[in-house]
């Protein structure tokens, strides 16, 4: 049965629509709740190994690469998973705020899958790095350009799971990163009134 | 929609290739670039050379540390036996970094490696920063000794001690309530003077202790009791020192003493060397764990008489 469903490659589909229609992608997580959820936690798994291989092709190579991509590749993805699920969360919880249905497990697949073109920072950046042509320079670049698809694809899926337009989907995907950061703004100051206290009071 | 699926396909592929390629790149120029210490170990098989580690004081059971990993005197007896019963194992290098230990643990790893000597198993030592003491006398039951030329080695003799705070107790008007089964029970206690009669006893055992550590340097290294005795008075000494009394049998570094290990076992040049396999937890616990036990000294240590009579090299 699912030797069969693999072989027929329709979880290919979650990948062509992630890279080229998001609304559509979000249409396919719907309807075929919860393999679309399920098969989405492979997306930081590729991505996470893509971006240990691209950092490590950039610096020094030292023996502790082997360690990277093993244990450092698991802490990686525990650790990645646990911010998707929180930002996800987030989202969902300012999209209840505003009146919207809460949607959480479909949103934890749409930002998994909107990471999805960060697996392209590997070819790009090895590429620069054989030319040795600045591939530090276009390590940042090509990160800030993925972080601005990852955000297109995300938003265009918030917008189609809320029937809403692009501005206000935008809006509920940037209100929870300002909270976090007004939060750990906060605890900062907390932290360091409290630390100057200690030493100073 | 089959086609897009394809390219898609096609797509992942290329992406698992290049990750793959990426992989074996960064290997590759580890290989080319690091010390033989983090070069890509490929899987080794066949006759070769295996590495025991002795670091630190010599002690029976060492630390466990966060990672609950024995160390210690019954950890390298351990590995020596695995060892001895392999037989690809054709020869050993013992690597010593350390200031020696307690008499018993020091002589139960001396008599481990001289069966092993017995077994016709080469055993090289190779000296590091110190190996003096305990330390030199489990070297001396290899067949050849290699040290560094700044190693500190030496230190042939053996040693009791314990703070005598009598003075102290005293000035603070601290008494001590001993309830003992004989009049030695307490002996090298700290809040009161060593009895002559006690020293006597104690200078018995350490005078005994001394010949046994003469004996068998005298019987791994060949040589006649008289020709060591005459630097076995508790002295340190560089490796060229060593070298001119006999004690070592070449100065060199670690890598000397594998090639020559190889060398005396009869094996190439390119043989393979089994290191000890320390998992990357255990390392990163054991850093930790040599972090947080620091070298505290407390009252309670002070007070305690410790390992009473070692063949121990006292900074």
């Amino acid at each position: 049965m699912i030797m069969d469903k693999i072989k027929s490659l329709v979880w290919a589909d979650y990948f062509i629509y992630a890279l080229a229609d998001p609304r559509e992608l979000y249409r396919l997580i719907s309807s075929r709740k919860p393999v679309g959820i399920y098969v989405s936690f492979a997306v930081p798994a590729i991505v996470v190994i893509a971006d240990i291989l691209a950092l490590s092709l950039l610096g020094e190579a030292t023996g502790f690469f082997f360690y990277k991509i093993t244990y450092g590749w698991i802490l990686i993805l525990i650790y990645t998973i646990v911010k998707i699920a929180v930002y996800a969360s987030l989202i969902d919880t300012v999209s209840q705020f505003m009146g919207y249905e809460g949607r959480a497990g479909e949103v934890i697949a749409m930002v998994s899958y909107s990471m999805f073109p960060k697996v392209f920072i590997l070819p790009l950046v090895y590429f620069f790095s054989i030319i040795n042509f600045a591939p530090g320079f276009f390590y940042v670049f090509f990160i800030f350009l993925l972080f601005v698809w990852y955000v297109m694809i995300l938003v265009q899926g918030i917008s189609e799971m809320h029937s809403i337009e692009f501005s206000r989907a935008l809006a509920l995907y940037i209100i929870p990163g300002l909270l976090a950061g007004f939060a750990f703004f906060f605890m900062f100051v907390l932290i360091v009134i409290s630390g100057a206290g200690m030493l100073f009071g | 929609m089959e086609k897009q699926r394809k390219v898609m396909i096609a797509i992942l592929t290329m992406l698992v290739l290049i990750a793959v390629i990426a992989v074996i790149d960064v290997s590759l120029r580890i290989d080319k670039t690091a010390g033989p210490e983090i070069k890509l170990k490929m899987p080794q098989f066949g006759p070769g050379i295996a590495i025991v580690r002795v670091d630190g004081p010599i002690e029976m059971t060492g630390p466990s540390g966060f990672s609950g990993v024995p160390k210690g005197a019954e950890s390298v007896i351990k590995r020596l036996d695995e060892l001895g019963k392999n037989s690809d194992i054709r020869g050993i290098v013992l690597r010593i970094n350390s200031p020696g230990g307690t008499v018993a643990a020091t002589q139960e790893i001396y008599e481990k490696l001289w069966k092993l000597r017995k077994k016709n198993i080469i055993l090289t030592a190779s000296m590091g920063d110190v190996a003096a003491s305990g330390g030199y006398y489990i070297a001396s039951a290899c067949n050849h000794i290699v040290a560094n030329y700044g190693t500190v080695t030496g230190s042939i003799g053996v040693i009791a001690y314990s703070p005598n705070l009598k003075k102290l107790f005293d000035k603070l008007g601290i008494g001590m309530n001993v309830i003992k089964s004989g009049k030695y029970k307490d002996i090298l206690a700290s809040h009161r003077d060593l009895a002559p009669e006690e020293r006597k006893l104690l200078q018995e055992m350490i005078d005994s202790s001394y010949d046994k550590f003469i004996k068998d340097i005298a019987r791994g290294r060949n040589m006649n009791e008289s020709e060591i005795i005459p630097v076995a008075d508790g002295r340190i000494m560089n490796g060229e020192t060593a070298l001119r009394h006999g004690l070592i049998d070449q100065t060199g570094t670690f890598e000397d003493a594998i090639l020559k290990a190889k060398e005396l076992a009869g094996l190439k040049e390119d043989a393979p060397v089994y290191d000890e396999i320390l998992s990357p937890f255990d390392s990163v616990l054991g850093i930790l764990g040599n972090y947080f036990s620091g070298g505290s000294l407390s009252f309670d240590k002070l007070l305690r008489p410790g390992k009473a009579v070692e063949y121990r090299y006292q900074q």
